[in-house]
């Protein structure tokens, strides 16, 4: 009786969780569309719907109604399997995330390492994806996607690390908690947060780092095959996702859902809206970086300032010295990237000539 | 060129932050509409004669000699205005007719009338679901341009 | 005893299709990737062949132009003016210096549009879809005003042998100015969002990299020519209509590389819109065409004659070779698309570069497959 008592429960989470999930997406997708117009000196999407509102609804109908198309020469069983792949880890990721103090599905002990672990796991669906096409752009695609996703893991896990070691706790509540009363950690840590901030781009394959998943040279990469609800499922985990590393931005860096009057958990959505605008805001203004600049970036410049940033927090937290002294060497640390990355720029643009 | 490291990226996002301020340059086509020039070519319209009561145009094929396309049928007739000496034109045209589908919009057949019987108009909304409907006849042309777009309120110019 | 497996990699047939995002139109390209890098690239062209050439034999003088317009259909201003200039050429004909400033006016202003559709082509292949949107607002604001000349924004069939078809109305000098500010601002607003952004740099520098000889060699001409170093701009060298009483400078870039293509072009806009403002100031009254010529319908005849007639096109140099054995059509019109002759360089700039590179490369050549395939 228990049982089924705690299954009823949990299948009622899951399903109110999945249509929370939904509605951010679909949310995300018009302010995307929004937004790009804006800038754009257009307006986006404003027939369906007051102000286009209802638009991604009606493309959300529009892919449930498209035929199911699959090439006849792709293996079946990992064609159809591999969406579901990609979209149930950004879907699993927000049971950890705490929008409140209380409002949490399961706050894990180990949260922060149960988000790293499980986001990480679409990249068996993408290569997936885009082997089971028997495409070679799909293949190109899964290739890069594959080696721009684990190369990006790295540093993220590192920076997520050091806030760890600033909070003293693996568990997203209450690293929270704990900026209570030190200050969000993007004070103390300005080199970590822009870390972050990258990593976390190129793990959602948004732009500057979306060269995967190009329109224009790999049409798609590996959802090129894909057409309706199918292809639909990656475009909700590519903005779960989003919403997912701004959600996790704001827990580690930006104090989550603490401010002062107005209520938490509104405090906690226009934090996340902040950290996905400047999301969109890249997307809007950025071209994109080939591939070999991206894994250049990611292992030559992030991958040891990561290791840096680790190491100042190390010793801060080790010889006890004042969080200032923190943000004193973060920043110096900040500009000492930036200056890497402008020399550096020298070293990664030359593609090699065959003729030389 | 670049003064500090990422200048140029801060660059892009500033450009791209103070347009997204200004006011758009597009407008929600139909329900708004951007003045069309005077001398916008749309599809060809006859012209009335308001002082007879008749066209301006004779019929005396010139204009489908000269289309590129052969996108005009002209069949002349006998003016009976003529015969009661209201008109002075001897012959008026009988069939006109002009494919849109074929029309090219060159205007050829507005500078080699004779008459000034035929002018472009500022109409190009035209779709329908069978091409042969695009084949205007004599009333249809005229009624073009006589009729104001109830949408847009926008009269062809006459002389 | 280690047993060693050597790496067995087999190099890909890879068709980057004519239908493709980025191929800037028709244009289908069969290339033989190692992993990333381009082994061998064939372009493949013929996919918006119209047969004009073979049309215009058929066609009265009168009607050509409004094929013409079609070629480049970016530009379409500097197509109908070589092919006008040939006919006065045959007819020696003079014209009348409005008609000649007028010409300037438009073909410069049509200059300025083609290379914000660049802009917007080339950030877009980037991967900015706002670029796209900031050279097409320029665009229309330009496409607007030809709309007041000639009736159509972009297929004018407006520049006839002897001037112009019809003087421009009045509204059209005071808008012209009224649109200058807001066409330099717009050119900033364009070189902020790329021309210093880093990204774009790293993406673009030292890709298709083409030395002045070697460009020569290949028959490159116009902002891909002068992107190498090499200065040859058929306004300068060639002086034709009132050029030589405008002041401009001829652009020159360094490396030869996708970036100076594109950066050529960008301050080639800014050239342009000072050779606009000086012609404006210009302007003479006056007729705009030469009198007497035939208009419809009495057909305009040429005497028996050849010539080649060239002019710098946005994309380079476009020239016009004209057979007349007399009467109204043409006996054999052949036409020198720039493009298409840009085109037969992007083997020796792909070599050797990655997949993505390839479609910068493209990029930064600016063809127009409607005259390529003509």
């Amino acid at each position: 009786m228990d049982l089924l008592v705690t299954l009823a429960v949990l299948t009622l989470q899951i399903v109110l969780l999945f249509n929370v999930v939904m509605f951010i997406v679909l949310a995300l997708v018009w302010l995307e569309r929004k937004v790009l117009g804006r800038v754009h000196q257009r307006m986006g999407p404003m027939r369906v719907g007051p102000h286009g509102t209802l638009q991604s609804l009606a493309d959300g109908i529009k892919l449930l109604l498209k035929e199911d198309l699959a090439p006849s020469s792709a293996e079946r069983f990992a064609f159809l399997l591999a969406p579901l792949l990609v979209f149930a880890p950004s879907f699993l990721v927000f049971v950890a995330i705490p929008f409140t103090r209380d409002i949490v599905v399961r706050n894990l002990a180990l949260g922060l390492v149960y988000f790293v672990a499980v986001s990480s796991l679409s990249t068996v669906g993408m290569v997936l994806a885009g082997w089971s096409s028997s495409n070679k752009y799909a293949l190109i695609g899964a290739a890069r996607t594959a080696a721009q996703l684990i190369s990006y893991e790295i540093p993220l896990v590192l920076v997520v690390l050091s806030v760890a070691m600033l909070g003293g706790t693996l568990d997203l509540r209450g690293l929270v908690e704990s900026q209570g009363q030190a200050g969000p950690y993007v004070l103390w840590q300005p080199l970590g947060a822009l870390i972050f901030i990258m990593a976390a781009l190129a793990e959602v394959f948004r732009p500057p780092f979306d060269i995967p998943v190009a329109e224009s040279e790999v049409l798609g990469g590996p959802m090129i095959e894909y057409s309706g609800m199918r292809w639909g499922l990656f475009f909700m985990a590519e903005y779960g996702n989003a919403f997912a590393f701004s959600a996790l931005f704001v827990l580690l860096f930006l104090g989550g859902w603490q401010g002062p009057l107005l209520p938490p958990i509104l405090w906690f959505l226009l934090k996340t809206s902040a950290v996905i605008l400047v999301f969109f805001w890249m997307r809007a203004a950025m071209p994109r970086l080939r591939i070999d600049q991206l894994m250049g970036f990611a292992w030559e410049v992030l991958l040891p300032f990561a290791f840096l940033n680790l190491f100042l927090t190390g010793v801060v937290q080790l010889y006890r010295w004042p969080l200032w002294s923190l943000s004193l060497l973060s920043l110096t640390g900040l500009l000492a990237l930036g200056y890497v990355v402008e020399r550096g720029r020298v070293t990664w643009r030359r593609s090699p000539s065959l003729a030389s | 060129m670049a003064t500090f490291p990422f200048a140029g990226v801060l660059k892009s996002l500033w450009v791209t932050l103070r347009t997204a301020v200004r006011k758009p340059v597009t407008v929600q086509y139909p329900t708004v509409r951007v003045p069309y020039a005077p001398r916008m070519r749309g599809f060809p319209a006859l012209i009335w004669d308001d002082a007879v009561g008749e066209h301006f145009c004779t019929g005396c094929q010139v204009c489908a000699r000269y289309c590129p396309t052969n996108a005009i049928f002209v069949t002349m007739k006998n003016n009976p205005l003529n015969q009661t000496g209201q008109s002075p034109r001897r012959k008026i045209v009988n069939q006109f007719y002009l494919d849109y589908g074929r029309c090219i919009q060159c205007k050829i057949c507005v500078d080699v009338c004779n008459f000034d019987a035929i002018e472009m108009s500022h109409e190009t909304e035209f779709s329908e679901w069978d091409k042969r409907a695009l084949i205007f006849d004599v009333r249809d042309l005229l009624h073009m341009e006589t009729l104001a777009n109830p949408r847009t309120k926008q009269v062809v110019t006459r002389r | 005893m280690l047993i060693k497996r050597e790496f067995e990699t087999v190099e890909m047939p890879i068709n980057v299709g004519p239908q493709h995002p980025s191929t800037h139109g028709v244009l289908r390209l069969v290339m033989t990737l190692d992993g990333e890098q381009i082994v061998k690239v064939d372009p493949v062209i013929g996919y918006l062949h119209r047969a004009v050439e073979k049309l215009s034999e058929n066609l009265r003088y009168q009607n050509i132009p409004h094929l013409f317009d079609r070629l480049d259909y970016v530009s379409a201003f500097n197509n109908e003016w070589p092919l006008a200039m040939a006919q006065e050429r045959l007819l020696g004909l003079e014209v009348p210096p409005r008609g000649e400033y007028l010409r300037v006016i438009l073909c410069e202003l049509n200059r300025i549009a083609s290379h914000f559709l660049f802009f917007g082509a080339f950030g877009h292949d980037a991967g900015t879809a706002t670029s796209w949107m900031y050279g097409f607002r320029e665009r229309e604001r330009i496409q607007r005003l030809f709309e007041m000349v000639s009736g159509y924004r972009m297929m004018h069939d407006f520049v006839v042998p002897g001037g112009v078809r019809e003087d421009v109305p009045e509204e059209f000098v005071p808008a012209l100015r009224a649109l200058l500010p807001v066409l330099w601002q717009g050119l900033g607003d364009c070189n902020n969002l790329l021309t210093e952004n880093e990204v774009l740099v790293t993406r673009t520098r030292d890709i298709g990299v083409i030395t002045g000889e070697e460009a020569i060699s290949y028959g490159l001409s116009g902002p891909s020519l002068r992107a190498s170093g090499v200065r040859e701009d058929l306004r300068l060298t060639e002086p034709y209509s009132v050029y030589p009483d405008l002041d401009f400078d001829v652009v020159l870039g360094q490396h030869g590389d996708s970036y100076d293509r594109y950066w050529v072009r960008m301050q080639e806009v800014a050239q342009s819109l000072r050779i606009v403002e000086q012609a404006l100031d210009r302007l003479p009254g006056g007729l705009v065409c030469t009198p007497g010529l035939p208009k419809y319908p009495k057909l305009l005849k040429l005497p028996v004659g050849e010539t080649y007639a060239r002019a710098e096109n946005p994309r380079g140099e476009f020239g016009v070779y004209l057979i007349s054995t007399g009467g109204d059509r043409p006996y054999r019109l052949k036409i020198r698309a720039p493009s298409f002759c840009n085109l037969m360089a992007l083997p020796r700039l792909m070599e050797g570069h990655y997949l993505a590179d390839a479609i910068m490369i493209l990029g930064s050549l600016d063809v127009v497959m409607g005259e390529v395939d003509r």
